[in-house]
């Protein structure tokens, strides 16, 4: 609130002088604080780490101290922090425990950069806190920005130390070129000299690279040994060459550019593939996200990543259907990648050949059932979490009977019509939710001679690899079959089939392949992956389960068309899954469903007057409800929607239950379909009850109020109802009538504690009259007694004013008998004087008779005394005289008071 | 002196004494603010009320007597009040006309909500006429500068910027508006919001310009600004709220609190303008915007916050204001703010099941003489001093009697067997202005009111846009550009 913080006196024209004007009269303005120059330096610092730490804490900030020790070790950590941020405090366990794991090789210095005695206060300017530096020698600083999180510090401290990796055999190699990440690979021969020419500058490159890219996604290799050097035709000591999977390698051009260590990391960096991308949002404002997914439509993989872990068989899986998905030209050189992949890496891989192998051989045995499909009840529909399967099967009653000897018995259509009637029909089993098979039969709508027979169970996440093969099953004669004549994109056309189509390897080339996809499609994905350890809240934003243990989730999201597609989490984000995923998106009529985030923390409460609609229970509340629907579209952050409240509070209040519900939405955690989204809040939409689909939307320029409202329901519910009444009709009414007695029932309740309010307030005022009244009296008292003694004040006074008379009379008197003194006074003075004239005469006789000494000695001593008795007599006079002054003074003051 | 001596009040003299201390000439809102919000919140407090509240109380009563004190302030020939007045004696007679804009614009919440309660509408209309008197005298590209003379209406330090001196006159054109369903008093904000974007805003920071040429005078940025996300997000600007808090917040992480000037080129603190008193609004933006993103970027600031606090300004006997950024220094003095307003967003921040916070699904009913009472219903304004205020108990006083009935008569009509269609005139004809021109829309064979928007170029003024679709993927710092 203090707005006038500081005060103008006036306007420079030069704004330097305007800043300065300011700034003197704000300080004028703050010396009127009389504690102002009261002040406490800040505490002085202390340890921030304990003294048992492995992390050497200069908390004094000597910088100087900090590099002195950076000459004894090879590779130093300096970690610049605030006692008093936050994010300091928070990556002081991290970097405790980096420390603990890596003190004999690291030496760990942490250094207070802030306090402003200490040496590195003065010499480095932060901009936020905390700073990690790293040096490798004589080489850094090489700052981490990387996640403050101790294994993806321990990774990068890690790489600064071994920044080359020593590629001694052949299948050192292949596991080289075979990583997702760019790699770079030096060819030097050591058997020459202690270095050979070049090496040094090819090493700096390699940490030069992790300072430019902190994430470290260049890989640096160095061969020394010839043969493995061919294998990557490098022939010459000192070449350097870049990998790509899918464009052909490149080997640095020393004939080009100078053969320095920047050149050759910007090199790499130029010119590297970056097939699959790990995004690393920082914290800090960035546009990280807005400039990737601003590329064009992008697959997020959110899978949990431990940077230190050796092996990571689920980003291996997930890198080779990146490759596939990029390999345009089927170039030969991804070929052994792929195939070292598949051989080594992934035992996941391997494991499930031999799988798929068996789960075929069972095909044929189970084939015995005419002609099914499994389907895999769509998420919009369950209730929980869990997958309901269903077998569906065609039972062919009369007309042709199923044909025994071929192994596709059904033809395609078939089983479009029975996926038909079985959808129509879905809702009589999506309330199963048991381990028990449960079947029933329907009639099919098309034909009168097949019904099917549909299966359905519940199953969890760890039956669906179970599952997913054995829908290959039953789905691999109908691919047989359809591709004979149709293109096999058609068949995604019908919703939710994309769940079964799991391919057997072997049927690859008949299928849509995902080799290459990426150049046939127009609608190129980019692939990017995320650690779920860190970034899990993007995927909860995008729709995946707060619940779930595993942090496996796979998204596509299109930026420009606004929408955003989910992998079912409960399938495993397995390879073929993904592949899957990237080929319903970019077959031409995608089968994926925009993804509809709803909100879970919103449970179904009765007793809530507004019921609190969500994604999953908008249908149900809105469209099948018996009830005129008043809906209101808010925002719990949106300001004109909170304070609204309070009306749809009275409206849910006023409007008879049985036939109307208040409803309201919030948008922010509640996706709904496109017709049914709105671009302002608060919206009101009403839904008439049996006119759902002519929704009316409450006029945005008429105030909403309850009379408002009331009129807008009352207008629109009502245009319909101008039939014949019947005896429904009549049946209605006697409920319309009974729900207005209980109406009123509820008003006459309000005005009876209305009533009592009003009496309540009725006593309460009565009581304050009394109060009054009494307060009243009282004063009428004090009234009384005053008067009476002002009456006696009054008689005082009188009394006082006759003394005042009387003293005044003697006053009088005694200024008179004073006048007398003064004039008896003045005669004496007269008298002295005429004394002092005597004496004076006589002293001059005294002096004539000056020679005739021995006849007046007698006479002297006379005139003397006489002297004497003269000046007592006027001393005694004047005492007299003040004397009387002080009592006239006296009289006069006192009189006075008594005024 | 307001009347102190009531015996029955003394916890309320225990709350408030300090302000009639400091104020014993100059008392500003909080005194209204505060007596209005206590007066609002006392039942919740378990305080046992009269009857008439929230209509009456002795609270509501010493809040009027207050502001009728500072009455006299406004009778000014522009409407404009002074911004001191004396409150035994009125304007002083050598009073200075000069007043911050802020000073003049900062009423409304609380005299509209007083207007509402008591039923005098005098002091909505002070607080009204003085937002229009600043609005008739921006300046042709639609600013305001940051100080005027009430007198004159001229225009005397013509800085123009969202801080301080303008602060709270922009902060309460939105509380207003929202407060009051107000559309005149939206239309104003948003005039002056986009001239801010326009003339005042670069690279999400907000700088200060002349206000009639629109050139920067000052490229700063000062730690009272940073209300602005807050205010932002109220209104649905969520993305470009987010944009500017985290600017701020980089300031944050760089002192480990907010500069009371902080020179945006230089990136560092402006002269004798480097103390922190530990203000309050960061942290309020914080708050709201955590509302409405759940980024937890907003809770680290919040932690960042309380790590400052106690690292740095504990002291034996409070929180002291630090007086120097660059060192920490502290100086001898806690303001009350820090108590009132810092402490409590930083609480309401990391309590998102507060009470503050209800979303509607609980409310009270009250039962009084004049009617019945939703309340409590969520949709707390905040005043500037951080007195929660509820906006459904300015519907519960000035109820007309006729709104009433209305509603009664409404009401019978839903229960009516007789299905007339006299209804539709009746409704067509009781709105007024404009109404009768969107008649064929209400039309049965219109399908929904999603298409009629479209067609329709503008929208209520009183509404927030929906969130886009990047909103999802904008947390953790991530931001994304142009929502079109």
């Amino acid at each position: 609130y203090d707005q006038c913080l500081f005060s103008y006196q006036g306007q420079g024209r030069n704004p330097k002088k305007s800043l300065f004007l300011v700034i003197l009269c704000s300080v004028a303005t703050s010396n009127k604080s009389v504690t102002k120059d009261v002040t406490m330096p800040a505490k002085l610092p202390v340890n921030f780490f304990s003294t048992r730490s492995p992390v050497i804490d200069l908390f004094r900030g000597q910088l100087d101290y900090a590099d002195h020790l950076r000459q004894d070790s090879e590779i130093v950590l300096y970690f610049f922090y605030a006692p008093w941020c936050g994010q300091s405090i928070a990556a002081r366990e991290e970097i405790e425990h980096v420390a603990s794991r890596l003190s004999d090789q690291v030496l760990f210095v942490a250094v207070n950069c802030w306090w402003n005695q200490g040496k590195c206060r003065k010499q480095k300017h932060f901009f936020y806190f905390p700073v990690i530096h790293l040096y490798h020698r004589s080489f850094g600083p090489i700052e981490y920005k990387g996640p403050m999180s101790a294994v993806y510090i321990e990774k990068f401290v890690r790489r600064v130390m071994t920044p080359l990796l020593y590629i001694s055999s052949r299948s050192k190699l292949l596991d080289f070129l075979s990583n997702y990440e760019p790699g770079v690979l030096g060819y030097f021969e050591f058997n020459a000299s202690p270095q050979p020419p070049g090496y040094l500058t090819f090493f700096t490159s390699a940490l030069h690279s992790l300072k430019k890219d902190y994430l470290g996604t260049i890989r640096f290799g160095v061969i020394t040994d010839k043969r493995v050097a061919e294998e990557i035709s490098l022939v010459r000591s000192g070449s350097v060459y870049l990998h790509r999977h899918v464009n052909t390698s490149l080997i640095y051009p020393n004939d080009i550019m100078n053969y320095t260590a920047e050149n050759i990391c910007k090199w790499a960096l130029e010119n590297r593939e970056m097939l699959i991308r790990w995004l690393r949002p920082h914290g800090g404002k960035s546009l990280l996200l807005n400039n990737e997914l601003k590329k064009g439509p992008a697959l997020l993989i959110f899978i949990p990543y431990n940077p230190l872990s050796e092996i990571h068989p689920l980003l291996d899986e997930i890198t080779k259907v990146a490759l596939e998905y990029h390999n345009c030209n089927k170039s030969q050189a991804a070929e052994p990648d792929l195939q070292h992949l598949g051989d080594t890496d992934s035992p996941a891989f391997d494991s499930s050949v031999p799988d798929a192998h068996m789960k075929l051989s069972e095909t044929f045995s189970i084939t015995k059932y005419p002609c099914c499909n499994t389907v895999v009840l769509p998420q919009w529909h369950s209730i929980s979490r869990t997958h309901n399967v269903c077998e569906l099967c065609i039972n062919q009653t009369l007309g042709v009977k199923p044909n025994k000897v071929h192994v596709p018995h059904c033809n395609f259509l078939e089983i479009e019509a029975a996926l038909d009637s079985f959808y129509l029909q879905e809702h009589t089993f999506f309330q199963v939710i048991s381990n028990t098979i449960e079947c029933s039969n329907f009639l099919s709508f098309y034909s009168p001679f097949s019904y099917y027979t549909a299966c359905c169970r519940t199953v969890n996440r760890h039956f669906l690899s179970f599952i997913s093969s054995e829908k290959t099953i039953f789905q691999t004669p109908k691919v047989a079959f359809s591709s004979h004549g149709k293109k096999g994109n058609t068949q995604h056309s019908i919703p939710h089939i994309e769940d079964r189509n799991c391919f057997i390897p072997d049927l690859h080339i008949t299928g849509t392949n995902i080799t290459g996809l990426s150049c046939r499609t127009n609608k190129t994905l980019n692939l990017y992956l995320l650690d779920s350890n860190l970034f899990w809240i993007y995927a909860e934003r995008l729709g995946a389960s707060r619940s779930t243990h595993l942090k496996e989730f796979a998204a596509i999201v299109d930026l420009k068309e606004e929408v955003h597609y989910v992998l079912d989490q409960n399938r495993s984000l397995v390879g073929p899954t993904l592949e899957n995923f990237i080929k319903n998106f970019s077959i031409l009529y995608s089968p994926l469903k925009r993804h509809l985030v709803d909100d879970p923390s919103v449970h179904f409460h009765e007793q809530r007057v507004i019921t609190e609609v969500t994604t999953n229970t908008f249908h149900d509340t809105v469209f099948l409800s018996e009830k005129n629907v008043l809906l209101l579209y808010y925002a719990q952050w949106c300001g004109f929607c909170a304070s609204l409240n309070h009306i749809f509070i009275q409206l849910a209040r006023l409007l008879p239950p049985d036939n109307f519900t208040v409803a309201r939405i919030d948008t922010t955690q509640n996706d709904l379909p496109w017709e049914f989204m709105t671009d302002r809040l608060p919206t009101i939409l009403f839904f008439p009850h049996q006119r759902k689909e002519q929704s009316v939307k409450f006029p945005e320029d008429i105030s909403v109020n309850l009379p408002n409202l009331l009129k807008f329901i009352l207008h629109h519910s009502r245009l319909s109802s101008s039939e014949p009444c019947t005896k429904e009709c009549l049946h209605k009414e006697t409920v319309l009538q009974q729900g207005h007695i209980s109406h009123l029932e509820r008003e006459i309740q309000k005005l009876r504690s209305e009533i009592s309010a009003l009496h309540q307030a009725h006593d309460q005022l009565e009581a304050q009259l009394s109060e009054a009244r009494r307060e009243e009296h009282r004063l009428q008292q004090q009234k009384h007694a005053l008067e009476k003694q002002h009456k006696t004040l009054q008689l005082h006074s009188e009394r006082l004013q006759a003394t005042y008379d009387q003293k005044n009379q003697e006053l009088l008197e005694m200024a008179e008998k004073l006048q007398e003194l003064a004039d008896a006074s003045e005669n004496l003075l007269k008298e002295n004087t005429l004394l002092r004239i005597l004496v004076a005469s006589r002293e001059g006789r005294l002096q004539s008779k000056d020679e005739i000494k021995e006849s007046l000695q007698s006479e002297q001593t006379l005139s003397e005394e006489n002297d004497i008795s003269v000046s007592t007599a006027t001393a005694t006079l004047e005492e007299k005289r003040i004397d009387n002054i002080d009592t006239i003074e006296t009289e006069h003051s006192s009189g006075n008071r008594t005024e | 002196m307001l009347p102190l001596n009531h015996d029955k009040y003394s916890w309320y003299q225990i709350l408030f004494l300090p302000i009639f201390f400091n104020g014993i000439l100059t008392v500003h809102l909080p005194v209204v603010g505060g007596l209005l919000s206590a007066h609002l919140l006392s039942k919740k407090a378990g305080v046992e009320v009269e009857v008439g509240w929230p209509c009456s109380g002795p609270l509501l009563r010493m809040a009027e007597e207050a502001a009728r004190k500072l009455l006299p302030a406004f009778q000014t020939p522009t409407g404009m009040p002074y911004g001191t007045v004396n409150l035994l004696h009125g304007v002083n007679p050598g009073e200075t006309p000069v007043t911050c804009t802020a000073g003049i614009g900062t009423f409304i919440v609380e005299f509209a909500t007083l207007s509402h309660l008591t039923g005098d509408p005098v002091f909505e209309d002070v607080a009204r006429k003085a937002l229009k008197a600043l609005w008739k005298n921006r300046s042709d590209i639609g600013l305001v500068g940051n100080h005027i003379d009430v007198i004159t209406a001229k225009w005397v330090a013509q800085d123009a910027g969202i801080g301080a001196g303008v602060d709270s006159y922009f902060e309460y054109l939105v509380k207003g508006a929202i407060l009051l369903q107000d559309k005149e008093l939206m239309s104003m904000f948003l005039e002056y919001n986009k001239a801010i974007k326009n003339y005042t805003k670069f690279d999400d920071w907000y700088l200060w310009v002349q206000m009639y040429k629109g050139t920067v005078s000052m490229p700063v940025f000062q730690s009272l600004e940073a209300y602005w996300p807050g205010l932002q997000s109220l209104i649905g600007d969520v993305d470009n709220a987010m944009r500017t808090f985290l600017n701020y917040y980089t300031v944050w992480k760089q002192f480990g609190g907010l500069p009371e000037f902080y020179n945006i080129p230089q990136g560092y603190t402006v002269d004798k303008r480097e103390g922190y008193p530990l203000r309050p609004e960061l942290i309020e933006s914080a708050m709201y915007l955590y509302r409405a993103t759940r980024d937890p970027t907003l809770l680290e600031l919040g932690r960042d916050a309380v790590e400052s606090i106690e690292k740095i300004s504990k002291v034996d006997c409070g929180f002291a204001t630090i007086k120097d950024l660059r060192d920490h220094r502290l100086d001898n003095r806690m303001e009350s703010f820090f108590l009132a307003e810092t402490v409590k967003y930083l609480y309401l921040l990391f309590d998102p099941d507060n009470f503050i916070h209800n979303d509607g699904s609980v409310f009270d009913v009250v039962i009084t003489p004049y009617g019945e009472c939703v309340l409590n219903a969520g949709g707390y304004i905040f005043n500037t001093e951080a007195h929660p205020i509820d906006p459904a108990a300015l519907h519960c006083c000035r109820k007309r009697k006729e709104e009433q009935w209305e509603v009664e008569d409404l009401m019978r009509e839903f229960y009516s067997l007789k299905k007339n269609k006299k209804f539709t005139l009746k409704r067509a004809s009781d709105h007024g202005e404009g109404e009768r021109a969107k008649d064929p829309e209400d039309a049965p064979s219109e399908k929904g009111g999603e298409k009629r928007n479209f067609k329709k170029s503008s929208h209520s003024l009183l509404s927030c846009p929906s969130q886009s679709f990047n909103s999802k993927l904008a947390v953790l710092g991530q931001v994304f550009l142009d929502n079109t």
